[in-house]
């Protein structure tokens, strides 16, 4: 067995222990190995995962990883694991699409899109722990910035932001270019 | 050339629904049959005529707008939005009927920012809700699932390895420490009674001999065993078996034998 073999396997058991994800950091001194090193065996693991269609899948949000059940048998596993959930409603499903797409995105960038006033559905998206507070950002008034969390890669079966479904680039070629309001950071 | 209102075909969520968790829980929500804004509805008016959203002009939906208001029950906390969307066409639309007249203090009407701010909008509006929809597809599809955190993931104890010796150690100082008395088996009242001190002052003067009371006392395991012990001789006194003397006061009280 390789030394990777072996730091992906020491990987995989200590995140199957811990109840929390971890960061890449912590991974790295937990195996003494550079930070490097860590995130490398990390992805190979999370690759190999994936591809060996083995029943978990290593989750990557920033730069904390964690175990999860893979998609593919969540449906099965409903029937262990219930989870009495309502269908999220439109109105939650495009503010939870802004935050996802645009993170970190501030309450006005979800107002101004949706064009309604969306206080409501980001204290409903927040309780549900699907978006978090990530931060503020450094204008007037310091605005909240929101992120999503692992709890919406689990939800819609995603192993990271990377697997979001691909958006459709607004193109406004016709269009005189528009001055943005305010700076929207690219997700 | 204008648009004729037309009826809004039913919109795309059901007519009342009510989405809730557990009770208590601030997420309860009740959904009406709306859309969820303004340009919601400006972009499904747009597409139920199978118009562009890049070219058509922006003014000719004033009235569907504004007729669709009128007919549709919109969220109140919304309706300051749904008003102002419903200014701006009619804003445009009044700029179309009357080109070229612009009022003192009004912007150009060549210049119509309002109308491609508002077309920005919602091509912007339009990806968010595309996307959103992707999103709702997926949503609870295939979830995965976490390991939750059990009862016994209580932080770990530092557990170094423990020398054996402790163990002895340990065993030899159980070993010193006295066993404890073991507990009385029942406490009872010991009874003592005029005939048994009797029987007792009788066997002590038995052959002639004398007995100094105050001795016979000094014996007496409790206070009423001496009681007893005095009412024992006043009895054989009165019966006349026993004689007591005392030459001075405090002095010896000397039982002797009458028999």
């Amino acid at each position: 067995m390789s030394t990777a073999d072996d730091l992906g396997a020491f990987y995989e058991a200590l995140l199957f222990i811990s109840e929390r994800p971890m960061t890449s950091a912590e991974l790295a001194e937990l195996a003494d190995m550079p930070l490097a090193r860590a995130e490398a065996a990390l992805a190979n693991l999370a690759g190999e995962l994936a591809e060996d269609g083995r029943g978990l899948r290593l989750q990557r949000l920033g730069d904390a990883w964690q175990l999860a059940t893979a998609p593919e048998v969540g449906e099965r596993l409903a029937a262990y694991a219930a989870r009495e959930e309502a269908r999220l409603t439109s109105a939650a499903l495009e503010a939870l699409a802004v935050v996802a797409y645009r993170q970190p995105c501030t309450r006005g960038e979800v107002d101004r899109l949706r064009g309604v006033d969306s206080d409501y559905v980001l204290r409903s998206l927040l309780h549900r722990r699907l978006i978090a507070e990530v931060g503020r950002r450094d204008t007037p008034g310091r605005p909240i910035l929101f992120g999503t969390t692992f709890t919406f890669l689990e939800r819609f079966g995603l192993t990271s932001l990377d697997d979001l479904p691909p958006i459709d680039e607004v193109e406004l070629p016709t269009l005189p270019a528009a001055a943005e309001p305010e700076p929207v950071d690219a997700g | 050339m204008t648009l004729e209102p037309i009826a809004i075909a039913a919109p795309p969520s059901a007519p009342l629904r009510v989405v809730g968790s557990t009770p208590g829980e601030p997420d309860f929500e009740v959904q009406l049959g709306v859309f969820s804004g303004p340009l919601a509805v400006l972009l499904h008016l747009i597409e139920s005529r199978q118009l562009d959203v890049l070219s058509v002009p922006l003014a000719e939906l004033a009235d569907a707008y504004v007729a669709h208001l009128a007919t549709n029950p919109v969220d109140p906390g919304q309706l300051a939005e749904f008003v102002a969307v419903a200014a701006q066409l009619i804003l445009l639309k009044s700029r179309s009927l009357l080109p070229g007249e612009v009022g003192p203090g009004l912007p150009a009407a060549d210049a119509e920012p309002d109308e491609e701010e508002l077309r920005r909008r919602l091509l912007e509006y339009r990806a968010v809700r595309d996307v959103a929809r992707a999103l709702g597809e997926r949503d609870l599809l295939a979830p995965m699932q976490r390991r939750e955190p059990r009862e016994s993931d209580l932080p770990a104890a530092a557990v170094a390895a423990l020398p054996p010796s402790l163990l002895a150690e340990a065993m030899r100082a159980l070993a010193a420490i006295p066993e404890p008395e073991p507990p009385p088996p029942e406490i009872v009242a010991r009874d003592i009674t005029i005939a048994m001190q009797i029987v007792v002052l009788r066997a002590a003067l038995a052959g002639g001999g004398r007995v100094v009371l105050q001795q016979l006392l000094a014996t007496c395991r409790s206070r009423t065993e001496a009681t007893v012990t005095l009412l024992a001789t006043l009895e054989l006194v009165r019966r006349r078996q026993v004689r007591v003397r005392q030459r001075e006061l405090f002095g010896p009280i000397v039982l002797e034998s009458m028999a």
